[in-house]
Formats: structure tokens, sequence, C-alpha cells
């Protein structure tokens, strides 16, 4: 009797004040999406950096004109370099080789270079990719070297903006969590005011504290879990356009996300929004009912 | 005891000893204002006071925590001036209000709620809502709500401030009949008709100072 008399409390007190929970549902809806955006971004970020960093390479490129003695130098001293994890010499036919494959849909570009205009170069794989630093300092003035690449530099840039993009849709997030909060506030404050003589009467007849703030609690959290719900719906849709659209062609580039993934941010979302929620709501009683 | 709100000049209540037996029937008395509402709230443990003690059923509430004044409560019953009903329910849905929100089953409201409209005189009018009522009828709704817990105590804050005289008598009957129950009455009153009736103990307060505590009063 208590559980269908609170129930159905939570949802005359949801109807009672539809624009208000409509309110509340969107705002929310909007900062969990955010939320697990960020979330399920923060995990691509994570998978790609492991990914791409385990095949991370420092090039040092060799001037054309080298002489065989630099070069054996050159050798010698990486193979008994610390920080070096392992070196692989690509010659010129190697490295056009190369060059053929990562540019095979552009025959034009191929066709017009020879493998006499690619320089030689030394592939390192380092023990700690971000020592790049060192090896760059003690190689540069090397002789035979031309230039030292480190392909780790270009992620940094890839991840920064995908760092980037994180933060923000988290600060966004956060800003409409707070207009949620503010509009679960209001709401609760509404619905306590609606039902001031029933509270009265409760207190009066000396109904339980949990019992007089169980529905106008629950109030806040359906409505946050709704949010939730959408959120999700969100999600889904957006890697439903997304993943058969326009970012098909990053696939190769960024880790593609996951049904599983996404469902498994789920639960995620919901906590926090019926967490918030119902902490929200509870300090909105304690200075409004005074309970 | 002695109660000073914050910002007051006075006391609300000056060292004020009362000591009421179980199944008395007692009237506060006084003009507005001498501190007879704060003893009230003070039964409620609404208040505390700065000094004293509050005992009530054999228990210390003075310094009770706020979490147990709910099962407090449910072993003291109340009726207002302004009847506090709430509107939009009948007179048994009033009353079993009351019964559901400390966890009774509607079954047993099925089974209380009758016996003690009957019993205040609102047998047939269970289905009324209280704008169809009078206000005598009201407060004997309200009576109702406050008794159907068979509460040790029935306070009663000028029940009878809001009728007229015929009406008022009916319902000083009824605090009569629940009282001879065994019930102790606690009632705050100015209505000096009332009083000469019962010809019950009166405590008169003013300027929140006891000045009469008599076994067998009238008004001033």
């Amino acid at each position: 009797m208590r559980m269908k008399y609170v129930l159905t409390e939570v949802m005359v007190g949801l109807w009672r004040n539809v624009t208000m929970t409509i309110a509340m549902i969107i705002t929310m809806t909007v900062s969990l999406f955010l939320l697990g955006f960020s979330g399920l971004l923060y995990q691509k970020v994570g998978d790609m950096k492991d990914l791409y960093y385990e095949n991370v390479e420092v090039s040092i490129f060799l001037k054309t004109e080298v002489s065989a003695e630099d070069r054996t130098a050159l050798e010698a001293k990486l193979k008994s370099d610390p920080l070096v994890k392992e070196s692989t010499y690509v010659d010129k036919d190697e490295a056009y080789k190369r060059f053929q494959e990562m540019y095979q849909d552009a025959p034009d570009l191929v066709n017009a270079v020879k493998p006499d205009q690619l320089p030689e170069s030394f592939r390192l794989k380092l023990v700690n990719p971000e020592q790049y630093k060192n090896i760059y300092d003690q190689y540069k003035d090397t002789g035979g070297v031309d230039e030292i690449v480190d392909q780790s530099k270009l992620l940094d840039k890839v991840f920064n903006v995908l760092t980037g993009i994180q933060n923000f849709t988290l600060f966004i997030s956060v800003v409409m969590a707070a207009a949620a909060l503010l509009l679960v506030a209001n709401t609760i404050q509404v619905a306590a005011y609606s039902k001031r003589r029933e509270v009265a009467v409760m207190k009066l007849v000396g109904a339980s504290n949990w019992f007089i703030q169980a529905p106008f609690v629950l109030e806040a959290v359906v409505a946050g879990l709704i949010g939730a719900v959408f959120a999700l719906v969100g999600l889904v849709v957006g890697k439903t356009l997304l993943g058969g659209g326009s970012m098909a062609s990053l696939e190769g580039l960024i880790t593609p996300v996951s049904w599983s993934e996404i469902f498994l941010i789920f639960p995620l979302i919901a906590g926090v929004a019926s967490l918030v929620t119902a902490i929200t709501a509870w300090v909105t009683l304690r200075f409004y009912l005074r309970v | 005891m002695t109660k000073t709100y914050p910002k007051a000049s006075r006391p609300s209540l000056d060292n004020v000893s009362v000591a009421i037996e179980k199944g008395e029937f007692v009237f506060f008395i006084g003009p507005s204002g001498s501190g007879k509402s704060t003893i009230i709230k003070m039964l409620l443990h609404e208040v505390a006071p700065n000094k004293g003690r509050v005992v009530v059923n054999g228990k210390d509430v003075t310094s009770m925590r706020s979490w147990k004044r709910p099962a407090f409560r449910r072993s003291i019953g109340c009726v207002f001036q302004d009847f506090r009903l709430l509107p939009n329910r009948t007179a048994y849905e009033n009353v079993a209000f009351a019964l559901e929100v400390i966890g009774k089953t509607k079954a047993v409201a099925r089974r209380v709620v009758p016996e003690v409209l009957e019993l205040v005189g609102l047998g047939g009018k269970e289905h009324r809502y209280p704008h169809e009522l009078s206000g005598g009828e009201q407060q004997r709704v309200a009576v109702a709500r406050a008794f159907v817990n068979r509460p040790l105590i029935l306070l009663a804050d000028e029940p009878t401030g809001n009728l007229d005289p015929d009406t008022s008598i009916e319902i000083m009957r009824l605090l009569d009949r629940i009282n001879r129950t065994g019930t102790t009455v606690v009632m705050v009153t100015h209505d000096s008709n009332i009083v000469n009736q019962m010809r019950r103990r009166v405590v008169e307060i003013e300027s929140g100072r006891i000045v009469r505590d008599q076994a067998r009063g009238v008004y001033g």
C-alpha cells in the first residue's frame, strides 16, 4: 500500500506540474547526453593512445648524399642506445615500396616520384615514446642526419583536439546540469507548496520523515531517469547517423564506438542522474519543508 | 519551565509549572499573547523550552531528537481553530489519510474510520467534502482524525474559535465523551461560556505566568 501510495503521488506530482517536468527532462537529457558523449570520447582517446603509441615511430631521415661511414656509425650508435627499443633501416627501395602503399589511391603522385628521390631512414621504436626530445637532441647534429620526425608529435595534435572536445562537452554538460538542478530545486519547491496542507497534516499525525519526503525525491529521480533514457536514445541515434555516414571514412583513424560501449555508458549516466537529482531534491526539502 | 522566543522582550512563558494527570480535562485560558499556545507547541515538540523540562506520557521530550518526533506525535491527537482538513478529500478520506500516512493498511482504515465518524456524529456524511459540511461538522471530522489513532492525549487549540455557541457546545460534548474514554484532553480557549458550563480544571495564564489553577473553575 505504502509503495503504491508513494508511486501514485510521484506520478500525480509530475503530471500536475507538467511544463516544469518537461523542462527538467529536456535539460537533464542534454546534460546527460553530453556527459555520455564525453565519457565515450574519454574511452576512445584512451583506446587510441594505447593503439597508436604502441606503433609510433621516430624517423631519422638521412641526407641523400650520406656517406656509408656515417650511416654505419649512426646505426651502431642507435643499436647501443638504451632509449631505443628497436631500430630498422629503410633503404631507398623500401621507402619507395612504403610510399607506393601509402599513396596507392593517387597513382599520379606515385608515378611522379622515383625511388632515388626518397631519403633513406632509420625507423626507431622508443622504450618510452615520450623521450623523443632526448633522441632529437642527441642525433640532430650527427653526421648524415637530415631530419628527425616524431610521429607522436602529430598524434599529440590530434589528441589535443580530441581532449579539447572532450573537455568542452564536459563543461557544457556541467553547465546544463547546473540548469537542470536549479529546475529540480524549483520543481520540488512548487510541488512542496502545492502539497503544503497534506505535508502539514502528515507532520501533525506523525508520518515518518522519509514518508513525507520520498514522493518529492522520487519525483526528481524519475525525471532524471527519463532524461537518462532519452540521453541513451540520443547516443544510439548519434551512432547510427554518424556510423553510417560521414564518419565511416574516419573508421580507420578513430577506433569505432561499439554498441556495448554505448550501453555500458547508460549505468553511468543513469547513476549520475538519480544520485544528483536525489541529493538536490533532498537538500531542497531540508530547507523548504523543515522536516 | 521558561520559554523566550528570539527577539521577544519578555518570556512567552515565565517559570511555569503544570502537572496534568492521565485522563484529566484541562482548560488553559487567558488573553491573546499570554503564552497558552506556546504550551501546546511544547507538548507537540514543536518548540523546546529554554529552561526546565517537558515530560509527556512519562517521557522527557525536552531534548528529544527531531527524528523521534514522528513516533512521538502518533500518541497525540490535535485539533485546531481552522480545522486543517484537506479540501480535496472527503470526510472519510481525511480521516483515512491520517492512518495511511503512518503506515496503516486500507483494510484497517475501512474498519476504524466509519466507526470513529459514527462516534463524532457524522454517520451518513462520510463522503461529503469539507466545503459540503458546516463548520461544526468540519470540526467533527478534525476531531475524528485526531482521535482515530486512539491517542493518549488530545490537544485542542481554540477548537470552538470559529463556531457559533450552539455548535461549540456540541463540539465540547464530543470532547467530553472522548475524555470519558480515558483520553487526556488539553484545551486552549478564551470562550468563557464553554469554560463556565464544563466546570473542569482551569489554568489561567497571564503574561506568561500562571495566575490561577482551579480544580472545577469558571472563566475569570
